[in-house]
């Protein structure tokens, strides 16, 4: 824990009308931490991701990327720095075929979407077959990404998030919509990949068997705010989560919301 | 096969005017004018997803840039004719600055208020555009006096400009704008800034337009007011949908098929738009994918008429 943190988040507030979704959070995450925040429904996590990721605007606090301020800074931006995330409901081009998603997130990564006139069939081929054989959809290349199973549209998500060589992994709810054999199965993959490119990751999940399965550390979130911030033993015998939360979650291990 | 075709459309193209008469060479300057027309449209439409309500407005406004420029100023064809695409793409930029802010139906209706403005303006400022009169006698000279040759002029011209438009779908600014279609929140989130890559289509889109509308106020010899009538709106996204918004070829078949039977139809009645309103509707609801839509539709078709 001596490295400066990837992200940090001080005092992050939002507001909506009446509502205080996040009343305050710090959090500092690590180099090569997988990081996982949980909290029951309604808790504000995914107000926190799109309040990070440039989509809403904080109302207090500042985000910090590897030292840089990026408060309140466009997707787009933050995507360059190396931020990538992922959606909750899986987010791809279903007209374009696999390795064209791929490709066109290659060329944005790359700045590349200008050109207008070299032939798109042929820029970064290989980067993107290699993508997709990092989340193993190689064989899939020329499908139509739209007729893509549920699991392997996530998979494809997260090859176009991977494309642009991000430092900093935002998977907001990974595994939503599977079974409970496919959770397992995505998540090792998202701990493979993020292990073999040593990449940081943060994500939100429902299911407690994922989270205890490849988080480092763990945050509860509840009620806008931080309850609880450690290593999942820490996070398990934490009192006041077990009240709140995670006793109940507990038993109904694997039941969506 | 799509060489062949297209070598067999190129000859066509090119004999055209040795077996069409003078009227149909006129129909054909038309055809070929509303094909660059619709294929600018589809830029928005059909590859990046934006249902544009206004872009007569660049037509029209390449249209009375090169009548106005040659009643005017007295300008040769040439150069009124290559100010018209800029000077329209100029006016996209300007109005585009606000359109693209606005997404589906606020889209729509922002580009259709500007092109409405404009029609006001075509229409009041008497001192500059004639009102309703128009801009009349503006035919080229000399070199381009002939109808035959104004019409391979022509086809040189448009070829050009859909070559560069094929182009521009298929290079990786294209691929953006399809993607930008589908999704435009995960374009965002693979680092391109969103509103102005819409904003730069919305420009080429217009400054195309504009190439089309002088090419064709030329061949007419004039250009009017009504059109930047709100009536003109639909013509380019009939157009496209009816040749089909997912292929390039979609909107070049579905203005010619629309101009031929306009002027077929037109030409029998009083009473065409009837006609002409029964025979889209015809089409699109058996085709709903256009007359270029997928193979798989095309051999539903054939099997359907029992082959």
């Amino acid at each position: 824990m001596t490295d400066a943190p990837v992200l940090l988040v001080e005092g992050l507030q939002k507001r909506f009308g009446g509502l205080q979704a996040l009343g305050g959070v710090d959090l500092a995450v690590q180099p090569r931490e997988i990081r996982a925040i949980i909290g029951p429904n309604g808790a504000g996590k995914s107000t926190f991701f799109n309040t990070l990721t440039g989509l809403l605007q904080p109302d207090a606090g500042r985000v910090l990327f590897e030292g840089r301020d990026i408060t309140g800074r466009p997707p787009h931006i933050l995507t360059r720095l190396g931020i990538a995330r992922t959606f909750q409901i899986t987010s791809i081009f279903p007209d374009l075929t696999v390795l064209q998603n791929v490709q066109v997130a290659l060329a944005g990564y790359r700045g590349e979407t200008w050109r207008m006139w070299r032939p798109a069939a042929r820029s970064g081929v290989e980067r993107s077959n290699s993508m997709l054989e990092l989340v193993g959809l190689a064989q899939q290349g020329g499908r139509p990404a739209g007729t893509l199973a549920h699991g392997d549209q996530k998979r494809l998500e997260l090859a176009i998030a991977l494309a642009g060589e991000p430092r900093l992994l935002l998977l907001d709810e990974p595994t939503a919509g599977m079974t409970a054999q496919e959770r397992l199965e995505a998540i090792n993959l998202v701990h493979r990949v993020a292990v073999e490119l040593g990449l940081t990751v943060v994500f939100t999940e429902h299911d407690m068997a994922v989270v205890f399965a490849v988080a480092t550390r763990i945050c509860v979130l509840h009620q806008g705010r931080l309850l609880a911030d450690g290593t999942p033993e820490e996070v398990r015998a934490d009192r006041q989560v077990q009240e709140v939360y995670l006793g109940d979650s507990l038993e109904a291990d694997g039941a969506e919301p | 096969m799509t060489r062949l075709l297209l070598a067999a459309l190129a000859c066509a193209l090119l004999v055209a005017p040795f077996v069409l008469s003078s009227f149909w060479v006129h129909i054909a300057v038309k055809v070929l004018a509303f094909a660059l027309y619709a294929s600018s449209f589809n830029l928005l439409l059909g590859y990046g997803g934006m249902l544009s309500f206004g872009h007569a407005a660049y037509f029209a406004m390449g249209g009375y840039a090169c009548a106005l420029l040659i009643a005017r100023a007295d300008a040769p064809i040439l150069l009124a004719l290559a100010a018209a695409p800029l000077l329209s793409a100029a006016l996209a930029g300007a109005i585009g600055y606000f359109c693209v802010r606005r997404s589906g139906i606020y889209f729509a209706m922002l580009t259709f208020a500007f092109q409405m403005l404009l029609y006001t303006i075509a229409l009041k400022a008497i001192g500059l555009t004639n009102g309703d009169d128009g801009v009349t006698g503006v035919r080229p000279s000399g070199l381009l006096s002939d109808a035959v040759d104004y019409y391979y002029f022509t086809l040189a011209i448009v070829a050009t400009a859909l070559v560069l438009l094929y182009r521009l779908v298929n290079s990786p600014f294209g691929f953006t704008l399809r993607a930008l279609r589908n999704n435009p929140r995960r374009v965002e989130y693979v680092g391109v800034p969103v509103r102005l890559h819409q904003w730069v289509t919305f420009v080429v889109a217009g400054g195309f337009a504009g190439l089309a509308g002088g090419l064709y106020a030329l061949s007419i010899g004039s250009v009017f007011p009504n059109w930047l009538n709100w009536t003109e709106s639909a013509t380019p996204v009939v157009m496209a949908v009816l040749g089909g918004l997912h292929t390039f070829a979609g909107p070049i078949v579905g203005a010619a098929v629309y101009v031929v039977l306009e002027t077929v139809i037109s030409g029998q009645t009083e009473y065409w738009h009837i006609f002409m309103g029964a025979i889209i509707l015809f089409l699109i609801l058996v085709l709903p994918e256009g007359l270029t839509g997928t193979p798989r539709l095309r051999r539903r078709m054939l099997a359907l008429i029992g082959r």
